[in-house]
C-alpha cells in the first residue's frame, strides 16, 4: 500500500544530491556539537574524579600546570625531583591531613610506574580484585586497564624501561613482580603500575651511580663499589638525624627502619597533599613557595586554568558547528522550498486526487524528518569516527580511557536545537502549501 | 450524472462576472463544451471539479451539492468521484508509473486490485512502462498515464481540460477515443472543455460558451 511516508521517501530518493548534502551537513554539525560536548564533559568528569581529594601538589619548581598534569593526571613529564626529607618536613604541618609521596622514572610498555605508599590507593578508592598489596621492593600492583591491555596477571614479571615513554633501549635489569590487580575505578589509576617508593630507588640505584657525578656524596671512592657507597650514605644520614630528634622519632615508627634511613637523601617526584582545613589554602602554598626551593601547585586552580585554555578551542569548534547547523537548515529549507515551488503543479495535482492540504504538509514534513533522522544516525556514527581519528592523531592512549558516554541530559539541548532549526526550515518551506490556490496553479501552468 | 444551476463566478482581482449555462447530463452521456480562450472555460471546469466554489448557483453530482461541502469533504469527494485530465501531461515526478497510480488511489481513498491496474495499463498500452519513472516516459506515454490517473479510481465524472490542443490530428483522435472508452468502461460522464474544433464530430452533446 502506498502512503505519505513512501511518497516522501521517493521524493528524497529522486534528489540524491540535495539529500546527501542536507544529511551530511546536518550530521556534521550534530557530530561536532555532541563530540565537543562529550570531550568537554569527559575531560571535566575525569579530571575532577582524579583529584581524589588532593588539595595541593608539592613538587620541584617549574610550571605548576605541568606539575599538576604529571602528578594528578599522569599525562605530562614531571617538573623534576624534590628531596623526600624536605617534602616530609612540609608534610608535618598540622593543617595537612594526608601526604602521599609519588616517584616517577620508569614505564612498562608506556604505562607509568609510580613509586608510592599504600595510601595512594585510598586516594582513588581503588580495591584489589586479585592478589594482594605491595609489601616489598619490586612488588607491583597494576591498574585494571594495564592488566587488560598487557594481559598481565598475578605472578607475572616484567622489566621496566627508563623514562616515561615506551622504549626498548633503556631497559633496567630489575624484575618487577605483579602481586595484585586493581578493580576498575574509571580513574587514572586504572592505567598505572603502582609500586613501593623503594622499587624506584632500587632500580635507579645502579643507574644514578653510573651516570651522575659523585659530588653529592662527597666521597672519593671509586664507583662500582656500591655496597660501600651505600654504607657511606647511611652513615651520613645518621649524622644528620642527630641534629633532628623529632624526625628521628618519626622514623622509629616504621618497621623498615633501615630503608627509611636510606630514604633521607632520596628523591621523590611530588607529594600529594590533602588539607584538614580549607584555611590551609591561604597560608600553606605561599609559605612553601617562599620558604622552600619547592613549589606548591593547586590542582583545582591549575585545571580550571587548563579548561579556560582548551575552552577557547572548544568554543571555536562549537561556533563552527552552529554555523554548519545553520547552513544545513538553509540547505534543507531550499531543498523543500524548491520542491514546493517547482513542483507546485504536482502538489496541486495531488489535491485533485483527493489529497488534503494537511496531507501535502505531511508530505513535505516527513521529507524533512527523514533527513533529520538519518542525520542523527550518521552524526552519532561520525562522532565515533572523528574521536577515533582525533586520538589516533594525538597518539595518546590516555584520552581514550577518559571518554565517557554522554549523559542523556547533555544530548537533549543539542537535539532540541537541531530540531528547532529544522522545523523552522520546514515551516517556512511548507508555507506556500497553506496559501496554495489549486485552481490558479492548474490553470496557469498549462 | 452532473447538473448545474445558475452558476456564476467572479475572480477577486477583476470586476468581470462569469455566468455559465446550466448543464444536465444523464449517466453514460458525454458533453463537449466549446469556447474561445478567455471565455472562462477552465473556470467552468474548475467549478464542476470543485476546485473553485461558485459565487452563486449549484453543482450537483450524483445528488450531492458540492458547493455546500466543507473544504476537507470536498477534497475527498473530488478524489473519489472526479477524474481530471489536463493539457499539461503530469504525474508525480519522483514516482514510477505504478506508484503514481497507487498514490492516486491512496489519496482518493479507493482501492483497486493490481490486476485492474495492469489491465488499465494494458488498455492504454503502457504496461511495459509500469516500473519506469515518469521522467523516462515519452510524451505519448505520459499522456496515457495522465488518462490512467484520471480513471483508475472509477470516477463518476471525467473532466478533460483542453486534452488535445497541442496534439497532431492522429494523436488527437486516439486521445479522444481513449477518453471515451475509459469513460464508458467506468460508467462516467465525460466532459471535455476545449477550443479545438477538430473534436466536434466525436460528441453528440455540445454547448458553446
Amino acid at each position: 500500500m502506498m502512503n505519505v511516508w513512501k511518497i516522501s521517501l521517493e521524493n528524497i530518493k529522486s534528489k540524491p544530491l540535495y539529500t546527501f548534502l542536507s544529511v551530511f551537513t546536518l550530521a556534521l554539525s550534530i557530530a561536532l556539537l555532541l563530540g565537543i560536548q562529550q570531550l568537554k564533559s569527559s575531560f571535566k568528569y575525569q579530571t575532577e574524579n582524579n583529584l581524589g581529594g588532593i588539595d595541593l601538589v608539592l613538587g620541584a619548581k617549574g610550571s605548576p600546570l605541568q606539575l599538576v598534569l604529571a602528578s594528578i593526571l599522569h599525562m605530562d613529564d614531571p617538573t623534576g625531583n624534590i628531596k623526600y626529607s624536605e617534602a616530609k618536613k612540609v608534610a608535618k604541618n598540622r593543617m595537612i591531613k594526608t601526604a602521599v609521596p609519588i616517584s616517577y622514572g620508569d614505564n612498562f610498555k608506556g604505562y607509568r610506574i609510580v613509586g608510592t605508599t599504600n595510601e595512594f590507593l585510598f586516594l582513588y578508592d581503588a580495591k584489589i580484585s586479585s592478589g594482594k598489596g605491595v609489601d616489598k621492593s619490586l612488588d607491583a600492583v597494576i591498574g585494571a586497564t594495564v592488566a587488560e591491555k598487557l594481559g598481565l596477571s598475578v605472578g607475572d614479571t616484567f622489566l621496566s624501561s627508563h623514562g616515561l615513554v615506551e622504549n626498548d633501549i633503556d631497559v633496567h635489569d630489575d624484575k618487577f613482580t605483579v602481586v595484585g590487580i586493581l578493580e576498575p575505578t574509571y580513574k587514572v589509576i586504572d592505567r598505572l603500575i603502582v609500586t613501593k617508593l623503594e622499587s624506584i630507588w632500587d632500580v635507579h640505584a645502579h643507574h644514578d651511580h653510573e651516570e651522575e657525578s659523585h659530588s653529592e656524596h662527597n666521597n672519593d671512592e671509586k664507583h662500582g663499589d656500591h655496597a660501600e657507597e651505600h654504607h657511606a650514605d647511611e652513615h651520613k644520614d645518621d649524622e644528620k638525624h642527630g641534629d633532628n630528634a623529632e624526625e628521628h622519632h618519626d622514623h622509629d615508627e616504621h618497621k623498615d627502619h633501615d630503608h627509611e634511613e636510606h630514604n633521607e637523601n632520596r628523591e621523590i617526584t611530588s607529594l600529594l597533599i590533602s588539607f584538614k582545613t580549607p584555611r590551609a589554602l591561604l597560608t600553606l602554598p605561599r609559605r612553601i613557595n617562599d620558604q622552600t626551593n619547592m613549589q606548591a601547585a593547586l590542582p583545582k586552580f591549575e585545571l580550571d586554568k587548563l579548561y579556560s585554555y582548551t575552552g577557547i578551542g572548544f568554543k571555536t569548534i562549537t561556533w563552527i558547528a552552529y554555523l554548519i547547523l545553520l547552513i544545513s537548515g538553509m540547505i534543507i529549507f531550499i531543498s523543500l522550498y524548491k520542491m514546493v515551488k517547482e513542483r507546485s503543479f504536482d502538489l496541486a495535482l495531488l489535491r485533485t486526487f483527493g489529497a488534503s492540504n494537511f496531507q501535502l504538509v505531511k508530505l513535505v514534513t516527513y521529507e524533512g524528518l527523514m533527513i533529520v533522522l538519518s542525520a542523527f544516525a550518521l552524526g552519532f556514527g561520525l562522532i565515533k569516527i572523528l574521536l577515533h581519528f582525533l586520538f589516533q592523531y594525538m597518539q595518546t592512549d590516555y584520552l581514550k580511557g577518559v571518554l565517557q558516554p554522554l549523559a542523556f541530559s547533555e544530548i537533549v539541548p543539542t537535539i532540541v536545537l537541531v530540531l528547532i532549526i529544522i522545523f523552522a526550515s520546514i515551516s517556512v518551506a511548507i508555507y506556500p502549501i497553506l496559501k496554495m490556490k489549486v485552481s490558479t496553479i492548474l490553470s496557469n501552468e498549462k | 450524472m452532473i447538473r448545474t444551476e445558475n452558476l456564476t463566478f467572479q475572480y477577486q482581482s477583476t470586476s468581470k462576472e462569469f455566468k455559465f449555462p446550466d448543464i444536465n447530463i444523464d449517466q453514460n452521456k458525454d458533453l463537449l463544451i466549446l469556447g474561445k480562450s478567455g471565455i472562462g472555460k477552465t473556470t467552468f471546469l474548475h467549478l464542476l471539479a470543485g476546485l473553485l466554489k461558485p459565487q452563486r448557483g449549484k453543482v450537483i453530482i450524483d445528488y450531492t451539492e458540492t458547493q455546500l461541502l466543507s473544504n476537507a469533504k470536498l477534497d475527498k469527494f473530488r478524489g473519489q468521484n472526479i477524474g481530471l485530465v489536463f493539457q499539461k501531461k503530469h504525474a508525480i515526478q519522483s514516482l514510477t508509473v505504478y506508484k503514481n497510480l497507487q498514490a492516486r488511489l491512496f489519496f482518493s481513498g479507493s482501492k483497486t486490485s493490481d490486476s485492474d491496474i495492469d489491465s488499465l495499463l494494458d488498455q492504454l498500452e503502457i504496461l511495459d512502462q509500469k516500473h519506469q519513472k515518469v521522467n523516462e516516459l515519452s510524451e505519448g506515454q505520459l499522456q496515457r498515464l495522465s488518462i490512467a490517473m484520471a480513471v483508475i479510481h472509477k470516477p463518476k465524472i471525467l473532466l478533460a481540460d483542453e486534452p488535445t490542443s497541442s496534439l497532431d490530428d492522429e494523436t488527437c483522435k486516439i486521445v479522444i477515443d481513449l477518453l471515451k472508452t475509459q469513460a464508458q468502461r467506468t460508467e462516467a460522464n465525460l466532459i471535455v472543455i476545449t477550443h479545438d474544433q477538430r473534436i466536434k464530430s466525436f460528441f453528440q452533446n455540445q454547448i458553446t460558451l
